[in-house]
């Protein structure tokens, strides 16, 4: 199997987990959205400092994980590759901000280093949130849900097509690695001099099937609205969850917990 | 039901694909469109389709091939495309069976009362909730078939139905195809399929139609074949090597 065919796996492997029966799959795509929007919001609007509140902001995608009955590894298997990246976000900051505000036993503890760790943490559970919400609802229902949000119909067309494209050109790209392979024995990967007509012809074999399947659609009656995803059972209290856990999110946002707990304590 | 009157069609930059072509199917035809490659049958199916625009007119179950008419036209016709891959874009069968019936208007319960009689009537009831991916490509084929009939067509058009299937998953085809009470035309090469279905055929030859008339009568004949690039069906050609 080479690469372009386990990305293809991995892409459909993605619709088979949002094709599951908990009840974060069954609750309407609508509140899904709107809590990850609240969720993501939230945490980008804590101070840069302010890594305590944050940290416990991890308990909303920990419990919505165990409820979506999704491993939080299997979140971050997936995004191995972005991981690195959103990690890399402030790398710097220990070395441009070296101020030192705690001390953990003796151990200093600089701004730097403290934004470092946020910046961090934000990337990571805005990805946890995001995962989670792809991972529960089909494609379909998401753009339907953002459309229901009054976003342009073409913006969700585009989502909507890119995402059907991203499976084309992974499958033709693995025919094509498949054929080439055949006749280049020995080979590592595909010669510099191949990219240039690999690459061309990758596009116009894509492209090809990408109409083709939108033609498809567009025989079945597909205008931009997705019409074919209404009246699906979304179980009681689905709206209700939502108002609550945005509820909750703010509450977390402007209440001092720490305090709240340790006054209980 | 489909009528052509002199149409014809030329891709940007290419000599034509369809030259004044003319024909009418009525009710209850069974249709087998035959030619060589490139002979024009799938450019012909578009055509039907409104996915290209030709010269001259086409009128389809009563109404003319115009920008306006056209979701209605479509809602009409259902094609079974070559590649089901390219059919089958939802993650399940059942999702794509109630694709098309959704976005005319059937509400979720209708359309799914429609996918459990059209997969009965094709025992594929089986393959309801499987995920497309997963399928082998005669069931896909088949499920394409299901997408298309699941939106009750008046007119069937399809491109090369029995290709890349084995023996067994093509007879399943022939005889499911031979029972479905609606018109159809059939794109393919598969001339013994052609022969056991199809009670016209058309033969296309560099864009235009080169006969036209009972299927048994076109398809027994050798000159006329071989003319244009074919050759008898192989129930007609009697034993290999004699």
């Amino acid at each position: 199997m080479n690469t372009a065919e386990k990305a293809a796996l991995e892409i459909r492997s993605m619709d088979d987990l949002a094709s599951g029966r908990s009840y974060v799959h069954r609750m309407g795509s609508l509140e899904k959205l709107a809590i990850t929007i609240a969720y993501i919001l939230t945490i980008m609007s804590f101070d840069k400092y302010d890594g305590t509140g944050l940290f416990l902001m991890l308990l909303f995608p920990v419990f919505w994980y165990q409820v979506a009955l999704i491993s939080i590894s299997t979140c971050f298997y997936k995004l191995r590759v972005v991981l690195p990246l959103v990690m890399a976000v402030g790398i710097f900051n220990p070395i441009l901000n070296r101020q030192i505000c705690l001390l953990i036993g003796n151990i200093p503890v600089s701004y730097g280093f403290l934004s470092m760790v946020t910046l961090m943490l934000k990337g990571v559970m805005s990805l946890m949130a995001s995962f989670l919400l792809v991972a529960t609802t089909p494609i379909d229902r998401l753009c339907r849900s953002l459309r229901r949000a009054h976003a342009p119909k073409l913006f969700t067309s585009l989502i909507l097509r890119t995402y059907r494209y991203i499976s084309v050109l992974l499958d033709e790209t693995s025919v094509m690695m498949n054929a080439y392979m055949l006749r280049a024995p020995g080979q590592k990967g595909i010669a510099f001099k191949a990219w240039g007509s690999f690459l061309g012809q990758l596009i116009l074999r894509s492209m090809d099937r990408s109409r083709e399947l939108y033609e498809s659609m567009e025989l079945r009656g597909f205008d931009g609205e997705f019409y074919y995803c209404k009246g699906r059972a979304v179980p009681k209290g689905s709206r209700l969850a939502a108002v609550f856990t945005i509820a909750l999110i703010l509450i977390f946002r402007f209440a001092d917990i720490p305090a709240l707990i340790s006054s209980v304590l | 039901m489909l009528k052509f009157e002199n149409v014809s069609y030329s891709y940007p930059g290419s000599d034509a694909a369809l030259e004044n072509i003319n024909f009418e199917i009525k009710e209850g035809e069974q249709v087998g469109l035959i030619g060589a490659n490139g002979a024009g049958k799938s450019t012909l199916m578009k055509a039907a389709l409104g996915l290209i625009t030709a010269q001259g007119n086409i009128t389809a179950c009563g109404l003319p091939m115009t920008q306006s008419n056209l979701p209605q036209i479509r809602r009409k016709l259902g094609f079974v495309l070559q590649n089901s891959d390219n059919q089958m874009f939802m993650p399940t069968v059942y999702e794509d069976m109630i694709f098309g019936p959704m976005n005319y208007g059937l509400s979720a319960e209708e359309a799914e009362k429609l996918t459990d009689e059209t997969l009965a009537l094709l025992g594929l009831s089986h393959l309801k909730h499987r995920h497309n991916h997963k399928m082998s490509g005669g069931e896909k084929r088949m499920a394409a078939i299901a997408v298309t009939l699941a939106m009750k067509p008046e007119l069937m058009l399809m491109d090369e139905p029995s290709s890349s299937l084995d023996p067994k998953n093509r007879r399943i085809l022939i005889n499911t195809l031979k029972k479905l009470p609606v018109t159809k035309i059939i794109a393919s090469h598969d001339l013994d399929m052609i022969l056991e279905i199809c009670d016209r055929v058309i033969l296309v030859d560099c864009g235009k139609i080169a006969a036209d008339g009972p299927a048994g009568e076109i398809l027994r004949n050798k000159e006329l074949l071989e003319a244009h690039s074919l050759e008898l069906p192989f129930c007609l050609a009697g034993p290999v090597g004699v």
